[in-house]
């Protein structure tokens, strides 16, 4: 039965000014027909600002078409009468779960929708209890919204919609502020009410691993349809999905690699499982071919020249009371100069709290930390006691010789290196060693000047973007250096190109650009202070596959060619496994484990018990390895593993060939 | 720091006070406020205090929690008793300098901080006991009457009620803010007066920006679950006056007659 249906659907948003003339019109919608049936699994896929949210905005009749038609259970949205029984039968759960929720305590919240359609009290409590039960959220019926996670608070959202008692769902990013145990709980709610309670489910998403077990996924791009079947048959066409700026999941692009170059992969393989299966008809089961493979990244590095030393960091809050709670917990690394550093952890960690710590925006309760910049010169006050420089303890006096060697070092390539030289900020980060270290918590150390060294970018560009146009904004920074308009502006235009934002742009608010400028803009701003050390907290989150690696390939080229260390805060841990040398990991404040993204990920065991996970790769290994294919090295990243699997079967069929040649050869002597 | 503002924050758990009617508790609270600017005994103070300290201990709430609030208004508190305590003319008791206290002076000043802190924590006892919803719930139907001369009286509530739920959410944003202003080497300590407010613009913009983006989502997910004003609506938590609620009235009635009693009785 069709619930949903729209026909030659066009929405666009039109920009008028004070006059009500139209400044701007842009088409969102452009055609679209769908329909929808009862009790399905809808995904809807689609880079930012392909039409979806606007889609489902329509759905729900809180914006009318252009031109077209919407009609929920026949019913049309345009007919006011009509209206409130749509809303009713089709519930909407938003991105940002904060702004969804409307009362201060659980049950309240849920009982909202009831209320506004008139329920009696009594019928009101039944849906309440219900709802909460099929979210799973019982338990907190009483908390207060605050209190709750990302994952629950949209579960929360969740049972608002299903006390109305609706036929279909729609979720617009439901998913895309929430870290991965929290994105788990969302869709694994929402799978479960589609099966048991036979809703209708439209999930609007970026992760692709969220609509593999989808009924059908529909792909948009630039206001119409462009793909739409069972995820089989969308994600068979992994080329046209790359063009219009998708991602597959990771399985299915090496599937599709491996196919590629001739293996027998039948198409689009979705799950582990069926890769798995399909790989153990085709490869040797004993080790006597080790894939010829070269790593990029070396398996194991020494820190033999640490720009940041951290020992012993505690950071308690209420010390001494009976609320007395570890933020941190006697937290001690090392981060090499030039490394790419990834601090992974869920969400209360600590991650958060200790980046803070590094620039001095948070003062640790007990512990030390030491920087030793290459230019360390205006981080003691001047003063009495300013010569008051410490050396190390032991590993200080061999930096300088052994940096440029590290077998990280070597592997830098050298033909990207010229673009930038000659502006200031590389000669500030190529000229020098580290000239000694400094403990930031010394009476005269200054720790604005901390600031400036170590930039930190906040997971949110809207926290800090504030300035009438994008130059101006990014030249806050230097000149809270104490630069020059002119000086400022030089270091802005310079950390503008470096993340790449087109000068077209410059002139422009920073509120009217894209969830990708911004935060290049954001990072600009940071960089234009000329830190040493750059830490980035979820440099990514919500942006589309696209954006999100556009903004990586920046990040990259900036820590290549300029050379500068990089801490990256993330959740993802295939990011993680992607970019980074060095890898920290926390739990509930403890330092657990510190070593390459290879030392990591082999214990993914322990990481899955503190609610994290491994690559997608790292878990194909262990599934091969049961099943007695091996792989000494590990490949982490999707174009690695299939150069990997590649190269073990076609050395597999040559052997196979020959000893079949061998063997005729043999018969015929 | 700035998180820790209990003003205007539910504390959930369970108790007499929690259960009683919202309304109930708003006349107390404006009776219990209005009896602390009748009397002025010191017999009537105590007598505030241990009704204060009777109802806080039938509240389940931490006395703890309570005093946290106290912390917030610790300067207006200063700044008012040292003006009671040394700008009152009368017979000095001590001396230093221009700083002249005199009996008149303590004694006033005194029964401000006391009046204050009983003030501030009756107050609060109210805003820890009863959930914003019940709050404006009883607003809406205890000031029911004034609907008829054209007060929009379901809105208010329902803006209060809003405004309360994104009160902490909102705090929590502008210490991020701070930091990642901080972070870019923004300076909101030192420098003067108009120094001090144009450091404020790098907080604003982006706090004002997010609290209209937010308006402009809870808009909308509000219509995606049939919000349209206070007209047909039904209630969850509808107001029912239970025994309890009668026995509060009265004791209410009999602590607010107490009170103005009082005054014409000589006490000390």
């Amino acid at each position: 039965m069709k619930i949903i249906e729209a026909l030659n659907l066009v929405y666009n948003y039109i920009r008028t000014d004070e006059n009500d003339k139209v400044v701007e019109s842009t088409r969102a919608l452009d055609g679209v027909n769908v329909s929808i049936e009862s009790g399905d699994f809808v995904c809807v896929l689609g880079h930012n600002g392909s039409g979806k949210s606007t889609l489902a905005k329509l759905i729900n009749g809180l914006n009318l078409p252009s031109e077209g038609t919407v009609l929920v259970s026949s019913k049309d949205t345009r007919n006011e009468q009509d209206l409130w029984d749509i809303r009713k039968e089709t519930g909407m759960v938003f991105q940002n779960p904060d702004n969804q929720i409307i009362a201060s305590v659980v049950e309240e919240d849920v009982g909202f929708g009831p209320e506004n359609i008139g329920i009696p009290t009594e019928e009101i409590w039944n849906r309440v209890n219900t709802a909460l039960e099929a979210v799973g959220m019982t338990a907190y019926r009483k908390k207060s919204p605050n209190r709750l996670s990302g994952g629950q608070k949209q579960r929360v959202a969740i049972a608002g919609t299903m006390a109305m008692i609706p036929k279909t769902i729609v979720l617009d990013e439901p998913t895309a502020m929430l870290d991965p145990t929290g994105r788990a709980e969302v869709i694994r709610t929402i799978k479960e009410l589609n099966k048991t309670q036979g809703v209708t489910i439209i999930l609007i998403t970026h992760y692709m691993e969220e609509t593999v077990d989808a009924d059908r996924i529909i792909v948009m791009d630039q206001g119409k349809i462009v793909m739409d079947g069972t995820p089989k048959e969308v994600f068979k066409n992994v080329e046209e999905l790359k063009a219009i700026r998708m991602d597959v999941p990771e399985v299915t692009e090496l599937a599709w690699k491996l196919q590629k170059a001739g293996m027998p992969v039948p198409d689009s393989i979705l799950t582990r499982e069926e890769l798995v299966e399909c790989l153990q008809k085709c490869l040797p089961k004993q080790v006597d071919f080790e894939p010829n493979f070269v790593k990029r990244k070396p398996l194991h590095i020494d820190i033999t020249d640490p720009v940041i030393r951290v020992r012993h960091l505690d950071h308690v809050y209420q010390k001494g009371t009976a609320m007395e709670s570890y933020a941190l917990k006697d937290v001690s690394f090392d981060v090499q100069r030039g490394s790419i550093v990834g601090f992974i952890g869920h969400t209360g960690s600590g991650k958060s709290t200790l980046t803070q710590h590094l620039n001095g925006l948070l003062k640790a309760t007990e512990g030390v930390i030491e920087v030793n910049f290459r230019d360390n010169a205006d981080l003691i006050k001047t003063g009495k006691n300013s010569k008051n420089v410490y050396k190390g303890s032991g590993s200080n006096s061999n930096v300088k010789n052994n940096h440029k060697n590290s077998g990280y070092e070597g592997e830098k390539d050298g033909a990207n290196a010229d673009t930038l030289k000659g502006t200031a900020l590389n000669d500030s980060i190529e000229s020098g060693q580290g000239t000694g270290f400094i403990n930031i918590y010394d009476t005269n150390f200054n720790m604005k000047q901390l600031r400036f060294k170590i930039g930190l970018v906040f997971q949110y560009p809207e926290y800090q973007l504030f300035e009438v146009d994008v130059i101006t904004d990014v030249m806050f920074g230097p000149k809270n250096q104490g630069l020059s308009e002119d000086e400022a502006r030089k270091r802005a235009e310079e950390a503008l190109k470096m993340v790449g934002l087109d000068s077209k742009f410059w002139k422009k608010s920073p509120f009217e650009l894209s969830g990708g400028q911004k935060r290049r803009v954001a990072i600009a701003g940071v960089l234009a202070m000329h830190p040493e050390v750059l830490i980035l907290d979820e440099p990514t989150a919500g942006l589309d596959p696209a954006g999100r690696d556009d903004l990586f390939k920046q990040i990259r080229e900036l820590h290549d060619k300029v050379g500068m260390t990089i801490i990256l805060v993330s959740h993802s841990m295939d990011d993680v496994a992607r970019y980074t040398d060095q890898v920290i990991v926390l739990d509930h404040g403890v330092l657990k484990m510190t070593g390459t993204p290879e030392e990591i990920f082999k214990r993914y065991q322990e990481l899955e018990s503190m609610g994290l996970g491994a690559p997608q790769m790292t878990y194909l290994i262990h599934d091969l390895k049961d099943v007695g294919i091996r792989f000494e090295d590990r490949p982490d990243t999707v174009s690695e593993m299939a150069d990997c699997i590649i190269d073990l079967w076609k050395r597999y069929n040559k052997s196979v060939k020959s000893n079949k040649i061998d063997a005729s050869g043999k018969e015929a002597n | 720091m700035i998180r820790e503002i209990t003003l205007g924050q539910y504390y959930p758990v369970d108790s007499v006070i929690h259960r009683l009617d919202p309304r109930v508790k708003l006349l107390g609270t404006l009776v219990f406020l209005v009896a602390l600017f009748v009397v002025d005994s010191w017999t009537m103070y105590g007598v505030a205090a241990v009704v204060l300290g009777i109802l806080i201990k039938l509240s389940n709430v931490p006395l703890k929690f309570m005093t946290k609030g106290l912390k917030n208004i610790l300067i207006l508190l200063l700044i008012s008793v040292s003006f009671n305590l040394f700008l009152t003319p009368g017979e000095p008791i001590f001396q230093l300098g221009i700083l002249k206290i005199s009996k008149e002076g303590l004694t006033i000043a005194l029964k401000m901080g006391i009046r204050l802190i009983l003030l501030v924590m009756g107050s609060s006892l109210m805003t820890l006991t009863t959930t914003p919803n019940q709050l404006t719930d009883g607003m809406e139907k205890g000031l029911r009457a004034f609907k008829k001369i054209g007060v929009p009286v379901h809105e208010i509530s329902m803006m209060m009620s809003i405004a309360l739920r994104f009160i902490p959410i909102l705090i929590e944003e502008t210490d991020k803010i701070m930091k990642a202003q901080q972070a870019r080497g923004a300076d909101f300590e030192s420098g003067n007066i108009i120094q001090r407010a144009k450091a404020m613009v790098p907080i604003l913009v982006p706090l004002f920006i997010g609290a209209f983006r937010r308006a402009n989502d809870l808009a909308m997910a509000m219509e995606a679950r049939c919000y349209r004003g206070g007209e047909g609506r039904t209630k969850m938590k509808p107001l029912k006056y239970e025994a309890r609620d009668g026995i509060a009235y009265f004791l209410m009635f009999l602590y607010f007659a107490g009170a103005v009693g009082s005054r014409f009785v000589p006490l000390v």
